[in-house]
């Protein structure tokens, strides 16, 4: 008995072994790609806040942008919803917060949704569920470029100005630290106005070429695609951190049950040498 | 010297120039414009074209120029100017034979891709004027040929 089972912890530990050097060499990639993306996400954040917030300026000071993209001129019915995961697991609760705070969103709105999935995980989730997905994006997300959000952000504004869809959400994963990242979840259109408090007003008036409405009808687009473009870097960053996190705390794991395993292991042989010697000296004692 | 402004130019992946500036000229969607210290107040989209910035301190003569080709986008004029551009690039950093290969592309494409989508056409025709700012650049600009 004593030496199957100290076949059986061997067999264990080996398998155990083999887990751990995984995970941590899972780690280690993901640190390698967190340190890229966070350096990609904190350049792009760095621009885009100024261009966003220069974008949002603009449109609290002119009482001339194209009323139906504000808050409150037309009746909310479908929304489209563009949520950003990740296409691999292995990254904590990285995902199922993202789709559960999504569908929290969705079920407490009645009307029937328009689904942008980025990110192969929100995707298998909602079409699973039966949701229409309209469009999907699947690649890794730290490979996106600016040209393929602008791909698909067209159709988004088209649907808005069309009618097709009269709110845009984007729910993604903001990063605050490496150890730390909450879900976001931002309308994009309708523009609420009164949204910021620390939008200044500006105390100039401000000429626009070749009109007001052309430069709003470039620059909405523009902001939604690059709110878009802002939030697959920033959660491309957060995925990254939060597989770092969840790969390391696997390696704790591992190397803690090997500490275990390596006991019982031990204790077992040690008491199958004990058992032997037993027998050893139970067969002398009878010859006697 | 002439008064300057804080000139910063931006694409989506990076901060493409950032200094002050005496003057800079670039193409809005009415024309060649050039823009110094104490401009009013504007909001003005630019067309694919060429980017000029004199830095501070730097004559107005040819080589101190330094120029880029863009690829539209809009300019925030305040106290300080903000170019947002999709795409940029110094004239010195521009690859002539990728430029015509492109450009060459394009134009195939316009003549003899027969299934006439205008959204494609128009993309093929912003190619190719993207790759004439570029070229226009990479000569030293089409205003040095004066």
């Amino acid at each position: 008995m004593a030496s199957s089972n100290t076949q059986d912890i061997k067999r264990r530990i080996k398998s155990v072994t083999s887990t751990e050097h995984i995970t941590n060499a899972m780690k280690l990639v993901s640190a390698g790609k967190l340190r890229k993306a966070k350096a990609t996400f904190e350049k792009t954040n760095e621009n885009f806040h100024y261009i966003t917030h220069s974008i949002a300026e603009i449109f609290n000071n002119s009482s001339d942008v194209p009323r139906h993209y504000l808050l409150g001129n037309r009746e909310i019915k479908t929304t489209c919803y563009i949520i950003v995961t990740s296409s691999k697991g292995l990254c904590g609760g990285f995902n199922s917060n993202v789709i559960k705070e999504a569908e929290r969103e969705i079920l407490a709105d009645w009307e029937k949704p328009v689904i942008i999935a980025i990110g192969n995980k929100g995707k298998e989730y909602f079409q699973k569920r039966g949701y229409d997905i309209y469009s999907e994006y699947l690649e890794p997300p730290e490979s996106i470029s600016f040209l393929e959000t602008q791909e698909m952000s067209r159709p988004i504004i088209e649907m808005y100005n069309s009618g097709e869809i009269d709110e845009v959400v984007l729910i993604y994963t903001s990063f605050i630290s490496s150890l730390e990242q909450e879900v976001k979840n931002v309308t994009l259109l309708p523009f609420d106005i009164e949204q910021d408090p620390d939008i200044m007003q500006l105390e100039k008036e401000v000429e626009y070429e070749p009109s007001v409405e052309a430069v709003f009808n470039y620059l909405i687009p523009k902001y939604v695609e690059m709110m878009v473009y802002a939030a697959v870097v920033e959660s491309a960053t957060c995925e990254h951190a939060a597989r770092r996190m969840a790969m390391e705390n696997a390696t704790d794991n591992a190397r803690e049950m090997l500490d275990n395993l390596s006991l019982y292991y031990n204790r077992a042989r040690q008491s199958s040498i004990t058992d032997q010697i037993i027998e050893i000296v139970a067969g002398s004692e009878a010859q006697k | 010297m002439s008064k300057t402004v804080r000139l910063e130019v931006i694409t989506p992946s990076k901060v493409f120039y950032r200094g002050r500036v005496e003057l800079v000229i670039v193409r809005t969607l009415e024309g060649d414009e050039g823009f110094m210290a104490g401009h009013s107040w504007a909001c003005k989209l630019l067309d694919i074209g060429e980017l000029w910035i004199q830095e501070e301190g730097k004559s107005q003569k040819d080589e101190d120029w330094k120029v880029a080709a863009i690829a539209g986008g809009f300019i925030d004029v305040r106290d300080s100017i903000i170019i947002y551009t999709d795409a940029a690039e110094w004239s010195d950093d521009i690859d002539m034979e990728r430029v015509l290969s492109e450009k060459a592309k394009a134009e195939d494409w316009l003549t003899t891709e027969t299934k006439h989508d205008p959204n494609e056409i128009a993309r093929a025709q912003i190619a190719i004027a993207k790759s004439i700012a570029r070229m226009h650049v990479a000569e030293g600009g089409g205003r040095r040929k004066r």
